[in-house]
């Protein structure tokens, strides 16, 4: 609704404005990606990747219950939806989601590291000893290092490559599974569950910090808002580093075997 | 009082720049940083040598135009105070104190300390004012405001544009600061009509020159005023909610 060109500029003129041509913008980098855009990727595909870590650890902690409750888990997930889906559906399109989430989120981090270090230029800033610039500047390390976990636990108990494989790997047949067996015999090989230990720190500071930045980056600026979603985000990552650290322990403390 | 004073020294834009050792003696403690600098000018003078440039104005921590790296820390050793009011006291007797310009991709040094901090103007040009035609001024109370919205808009809006945040980042971002400009006019109700191009023009200008956001942190512990990292959130929130009202 515009006034008639002779009118006095009425309430209704003035609600919704020409952009003025006061506001002025090089236009630069009108085509390249834009760095809220990116951001924007890496906060929807990590919360994704945090969700799948969270349900992840609640599927891992049925470790505890036994053999047989883990292995009827593990089958469950290959066959979940039969007769309707067909055997291995829902892992497929997980294993689907999953892998171009870390695609989007790996490929977004490299732009904006790359970006980062053109516009910082000469100089690296010096940085203050505190938890939260710590584990940012840690990120693409701790990045790359959780990208090569995954790979390594991928050979490890799914797929039962050797030699990072244990020699007694069972593969899934039509009627069992043995994701138990496979467990004990991985993590019974300190170096394995010392490696596992070790990958769920990383994950932890990987995850608080990502999860943090979430919270931000999804425009949370409510002081209460914040402060439920930030504590959700550290409590995340202290479950996932707890919950799945205590796993290849108990198995080097005997408690299961 | 006595100091070691590293100081980068740069001729123009193109010297790649040095750090040059100078003692200054008889230091008062009570003395700033800026007026270190003055006595060491003073004596530079004196023997005949070219006084180091430095940028400075109102020397009251309310104009943004002070502004140097002490030791790699914006502005200096006390957090949240600008450089022209940090105080000698805070440096032992006969320490070495390194000064260089604010460091950033985006600020390219003019000579010596003095650095062109003109990207930040771009990102105000992009959108940081009202331009409305709002005309002759309301009648007092008929726009509502609440105090406590006032008060919060206070504190986005008393960013003074000094770069301490685009120095301290890793990333060599300017979002707290576009995030403060943002964050404050987004609140008050005449300049919030303009708030869907003012984001996404802000946004745009601030990614043509500055790096993005890692949530590091630093820039809010430099802060001379304060701004609160929340900035950052607000920024996001705008550029996000923008998405939502396309304009015609």
């Amino acid at each position: 609704m515009s006034a008639p060109p002779d009118a006095a500029p009425t309430q209704a003129a003035r609600v919704k404005p020409e952009p003025p041509p006061a506001f002025q913008v090089s236009g630069r980098h009108a085509k390249r990606l834009p760095n809220w855009g990116l951001k924007l990727t890496m906060a929807l595909t990590g919360t994704i990747g945090a969700l799948f870590l969270a349900i992840h650890l609640f599927g891992n902690l049925k470790v505890y219950s036994g053999a047989e409750k883990f292995n009827a888990y593990a089958y469950w997930l290959r066959h979940v939806g039969e007769p309707l889906l067909p055997a291995n559906s829902v892992v497929w399109v997980l294993r689907i989601v999953l892998a171009l989430c870390i695609v989007a989120h790996v490929s977004g981090a490299t732009i904006l590291w790359l970006r980062a270090r053109k516009a910082r230029g000469r100089f690296a800033a010096k940085r203050s000893h505190r938890v939260r610039s710590w584990s940012a500047t840690l990120m693409p390390l701790t990045g790359v290092f959780i990208l090569a976990f995954v790979l390594f636990h991928l050979a490890d108990l799914t797929l039962g490559i050797k030699p990072l494989a244990p020699e007694t790997f069972q593969e899934h047949t039509a009627t069992a599974a043995f994701a138990y067996q496979n467990l004990i015999a991985s993590f019974s090989r300190p170096a394995a569950a010392i490696s596992y230990v070790g990958a769920m720190v990383l994950i932890a500071i990987h995850v608080s910090h990502g999860l943090y930045t979430v919270v931000s980056d999804l425009g949370a600026v409510g002081k209460r808002l914040r402060a439920v979603l930030i504590a959700i985000a550290g409590l995340t990552a202290v479950f996932i580093l707890l919950g799945n650290a205590s796993i290849p322990v108990a198995v080097l403390l005997g408690v299961l075997s | 009082m006595k100091l070691t004073l590293q100081i980068w020294r740069q001729r123009d834009t193109k010297d790649p720049g040095h750090y040059e050792t100078f003692e200054v003696d008889q230091l008062d403690v009570g003395m700033s940083l800026l007026e270190m600098l003055d006595r060491l000018n003073e004596q530079l003078v004196h023997e005949g040598k070219e006084a180091i440039a430095f940028d400075s104005d109102c020397r009251e921590s309310i104009c943004g135009t002070c502004g140097v790296n002490v030791n790699g820390r914006p502005h200096g050793p006390r957090p949240h105070v600008t450089s022209c009011m940090q105080r000698l006291r805070s440096f032992r007797d006969g320490e070495t104190v390194r000064i260089e310009p604010l460091r950033s991709g985006a600020f390219p040094v003019r000579k010596d300390l003095v650095v062109d901090r003109s990207g930040l103007d771009r990102i105000i040009a992009a959108g940081g004012t009202v331009a409305l035609p709002a005309g002759t001024a309301p009648d007092s109370d008929a726009v509502g405001v609440g105090h406590d919205q006032v008060e919060r808009a206070l504190d986005f809006a008393a960013c003074i544009g000094c770069g301490a945040c685009v120095s301290a980042c890793p990333n060599g971002a300017a979002v707290l600061f576009t995030g403060a400009k943002v964050a404050h006019l987004s609140m008050l109700p005449i300049p919030a009509i303009e708030k869907v191009p003012r984001a996404e023009h802000m946004v745009a200008a601030m990614e043509d020159e500055f790096g993005p956001c890692s949530q590091y942190g630093e820039c809010a512990l430099v802060c001379p005023q304060n701004v609160p990292l929340t900035a950052i959130a607000f920024l996001q929130k705008e550029r996000l909610k923008s998405l939502l009202h396309p304009r015609v």
